[in-house]
């Protein structure tokens, strides 16, 4: 799956323009970075509450004594049952959204659909048209959306199930519908020019292809489904989140601590399977899959399981676990199609629409998008800059023993290598376990209230993220001119200068502008803990149950995320 | 391998098909015994809430003759929708959000409440080291509210500021809202705050409990009296239970003796002595300042 040196290599001209592009996205966020700095206040404003400092020892003293009672643990272990079977039922039903929507939102589904001679508009019209309609649901994030549809079908685990399943199923069907597109369609023409009907020939020509694909990027999501259950707990969900926010709320820390370490448990567990499952069939990483880089477009190594039992249980596990979460849920499917639901969502559609506009709201407004984007552009700088320095102490190829920035000769005195690239691990792990309103609400001991803490609670859990990534990313650069530079004895720090981060650079920067987008929809649950900006915006009218505004303020939202998703697609071009 | 891959999919499908027949059959059980779903907003510790809660529960079963079942509910708002999508019957609700609630459902009515929430006050209380003393200090501080629908953690407090003469923008930053009246406290005794406002009945309770430290944490201000809490009753409930269910409500609330150990359990955790009766109207003030404030929209 590495890019052969010659393949990475483009003509002059297409490196110039390349550059000339880059220096001015450089400029731009230099200048949007500045002005974010500004809005929060940094240099203006005391920031630091030196105050909050005791409450803060209290809580880190809390971490050496979690609670263990029995009862306790009891509770522990039930909650991340409950997290876990929410995040599985979510990613089925997201799954399942995908592979239908996914197939829509592809070019190669209506080129094939309306033949080799049908005129340009009857494949872009209908493209353009459900890949607008998928952009909706994803960019209102998974509370918002339980929030909205409690609205809808009342109390019921449903309301979480769908609130995941919805967004998700948005995502995965854009990455789906992209992965189809790549996938080489020689097959596919093979099956259509001998008459096999357009469904039939995809399902049988590309979704073979493309499926170790497909699965990959499930296990992305379904990793991401469960941190995004403790976020959906605080609206009602239970599990891990909630009780997470409770022990918070009533400062009880101890307890706290025995759920956060329940919570990276389960997290990191997980992690390690799906990375377990992806390196044993040489599956796509993320990025590759995010930038339609696909390992679809190049020979597959052949490659044989090394332990295939643990591969039959990992398949096993799976089918177990999917009617086990439905189960456990419980929830009341019928509700669905009930004429309740239907009476409900036409009496929701008549209250928000259309969507209230006025003067001085519109102003509030603006003010709101800015301070979201204010905030957004801070959280990714700093999970961009911090992820990066930790990403090369977790990439095993260089620091540990025997890697490119190992200098170690005797053998064997290597261990503190090993710690660096333990607890930089640990560290990643730590920060993207936790979601953001608890980070915020954690940041809040210490920091004045306003956009700042809402950017270091949503900068530390992407940090966590980012700097996975980039990790995977240093591990899969080309290992050739690192030897290279090593077998014509380059110290070490030059090696890193002048091979790893060049080398790396690139894709870490494009893997955070990706995230960036991700970043804008979450500003929504720091609102929630009072950070300000649209989500604050939207929280206070959501409780004034004023749904005109709520849609005007979704809009807004969506219009933000649709900008901020051009712009950094543009500038990740610039960065190919 | 391809053999799993297909084997797993195959298994997904069959799963989910089985899971969701599964998970219909018992919850239209439950539709047929159609119990009584009461619930409360999540105002103070859930842990005390689950520990009330499940108690009124069975009194209730008891002297009403009908299943009644408690449904915790975690966020204000959904408190409020889930009413208002009739999944909720008998809610305790604070008094923006009983108003909220009623609005969104014609012939709902107010009930019931606690003898203190007749004359309820919020109590605004800041970190020593501020510098506080009375509310024109506030100005250049800064201040958290509890949750964002509460009657004695927001609109109230936020009511009587403004006839203080204080806006909110005279706060430095923005005010926040911590979610919870032990939350307040807790950051105002930690000085992440400088001042907030809490119930005056929580406030009391966490000083009766000596949760605070009263060295780092002191009570300034006292609002005026204002109607808070209250049961309301969704009319759906009435319709299933016969016209007098109302009163029979009402009855048994009324009937709770603090000499009898079960009802004292139960009054304590409400930290009241006895229920009263009440009524919409006496919930106009609340309205009022709720429509001004913009927390209930036509």
């Amino acid at each position: 799956m590495r890019p052969s040196v010659a393949t990475t290599l483009k003509p002059r001209s297409l490196q110039r323009r390349g550059r000339s592009q880059r220096r001015w996205y450089g400029l731009l966020f230099g200048g949007l970075l500045i002005w974010a700095l500004l809005t929060a206040g940094i240099g203006v404003d005391d920031l630091i509450n030196e105050r909050g400092w005791p409450l803060t020892a209290r809580f880190l003293r809390a971490s050496l004594h979690p609670d263990l009672s029995a009862p306790f643990l009891l509770l522990a272990l039930e909650s991340t049952l409950t997290t876990l079977a929410y995040a599985v039922c979510g990613s089925v039903v997201s799954l399942g959204l995908g592979l239908v929507g996914g197939l829509l939102a592809s070019e190669v589904w209506w080129q094939t659909w309306a033949g080799a001679a049908a005129p340009r508009w009857r494949i872009r019209g209908p493209l353009v048209a459900i890949r607008t309609l998928i952009a909706v649901p994803r960019a209102i994030h998974e509370i918002i959306w339980g929030l909205l549809l409690i609205n809808i079908i009342g109390l019921d685990p449903l309301v979480a199930v769908l609130a995941l399943g919805l967004p998700f199923g948005a995502v995965t069907a854009k990455v789906f519908a992209d992965i189809l597109d790549e996938t080489p369609r020689d097959s596919l023409d093979a099956l259509r020019n001998s008459g096999v009907p357009p469904l039939k020939a995809l399902v049988y020509s590309l979704y073979p292809q493309a499926l170790p694909d497909l699965i990959s990027y499930t296990f992305y999501r379904f990793e991401c489904a469960i941190r995004a259950v403790t976020v959906l707990g605080l609206i009602g969900a239970g599990g891990l989140g909630y009780q997470i926010l409770l022990s918070l709320q009533s400062l009880r820390y101890e307890q706290m601590w025995t759920f956060l370490l329940a919570l990276i448990l389960l997290s990191g567990l997980i992690d390690v399977w799906g990375t377990f499952v992806r390196r044993q069939y040489d599956l796509a990483n993320r990025i590759d899959l995010n930038t339609a880089q696909l390992s679809g477009c190049q020979p597959r190594r052949p490659r044989r399981p090394a332990s295939s039992r643990l591969m039959r249980g990992s398949i096993l596990g799976v089918a177990g676990l999917i009617p086990w979460a439905f189960w456990y849920i419980d929830a009341d499917w019928s509700k669905l199609v009930s004429p309740r639901t239907w009476r409900l969502l036409s009496g929701v559609a008549r209250d928000a629409w259309p969507p209230l506009i006025d003067a001085p709201f519109l102003g509030q407004l603006g003010r709101s998008m800015s301070q979201t984007l204010a905030m957004s552009i801070l959280a990714m700088s700093f999970a961009g800059a911090v992820g990066l320095l930790l990403s090369f102490g977790a990439a095993r190829n260089l620091v540990l023993p025997g890697g490119v920035l190992d200098s170690t000769v005797q053998r064997g005195r290597g261990w503190w290598r090993w710690l660096i690239y333990g607890s930089s691990r640990g560290v990643l792990l730590l920060c993207r376990a936790i979601s953001e309103p608890i980070w915020a609400l954690l940041v809040l001991f210490v920091v004045f209230p306003g956009i700042l803490p809402g950017a270091l609670g949503l900068g530390i859990y992407n940090l966590g993220i980012v700097g996975r990534l980039m990790a995977e990313v240093a591990e899969n650069t080309d290992p050739r001119p690192l030897q290279a530079l090593q077998a014509q004895g380059v110290a070490r720090p030059q090696i890193f200068l002048y091979g790893v981060l060049p080398t790396t650079l690139p894709k870490s920067a494009a893997y955070v502008l990706y995230r960036w987008e991700v970043c804008i929809r979450a500003t929504v649950v720091v609102g929630l803990v009072g950070a300000g900006g649209l989500g604050r915006l939207l929280t206070e009218q959501l409780s004034s149950l004023d749904y005109h505004r709520v849609t005007t303020t979704l809009l807004a939202f969506i219009a933000l995320t649709l900008a901020v998703d051009a712009v950094s697609s543009a500038a990740r071009r610039s960065l190919r | 391998m391809r053999v799993y891959f297909r084997a797993l999919s195959i298994l997904i499908v069959l799963g989910s098909m089985l899971a969701a027949c599964g998970a219909a059959t018992p919850a239209a059980e439950t539709k047929a015994a159609t119990p009584l779903i009461i619930s409360a907003i999540p105002d103070q510790d859930p842990e005390k809430l689950n520990r009330l809660y499940p108690q009124v529960a069975a009194y209730l079963s008891a002297e009403l003759g009908i299943p009644v079942e408690y449904k915790p509910v975690t966020d204000y708002t959904a408190a409020v929708t889930a009413f208002k999508v009739g999944d909720l019957d008998l809610v305790w609700y604070g008094g923006l959000t009983g108003v909220q609630a009623r609005l969104q459902v014609p012939g709902a009515q107010a009930i019931v409440q606690r003898d203190i929430d007749a004359t309820f006050h919020s109590i605004f209380i800041t970190n020593s080291a501020s510098g506080i003393a009375s509310i024109a200090d506030l100005k250049g501080k800064t201040f958290t509210f509890g949750s964002e629908t509460s009657t004695s953690g927001r609109l109230m407090p936020q009511y009587f500021l403004g006839q203080e003469g204080i806006q909110l923008s005279d706060f430095k930053g923005e005010a926040g809202f911590s979610g919870s009246h032990d939350k307040t406290i807790g950051l105002v005794e930690s000085g992440t705050y400088d001042a907030g406002a809490v119930n005056e009945q929580v406030w009391k309770k966490t000083l009766a409990d000596g949760k605070v430290d009263q060295s780092k944490v002191v009570a300034f201000y006292t609002t005026p009296a204002y109607y808070d809490y209250h049961w309301v009753l969704n009319p759906g409930a009435v319709d299933r239970y016969g016209a007098d269910f109302t009163q029979k409500v009402q009855q048994a609330f009324f009937k709770l003796d603090p000499a009898k150990s079960a009802d004292k359990e139960i009054l304590d955790l409400f930290g009241a002595t006895k229920f009263i009766a009440t009524t919409n109207e006496n919930y106009t003030q609340i309205e009022t300042i709720g429509r001004a404030i913009g927390k209930i929209t036509p």
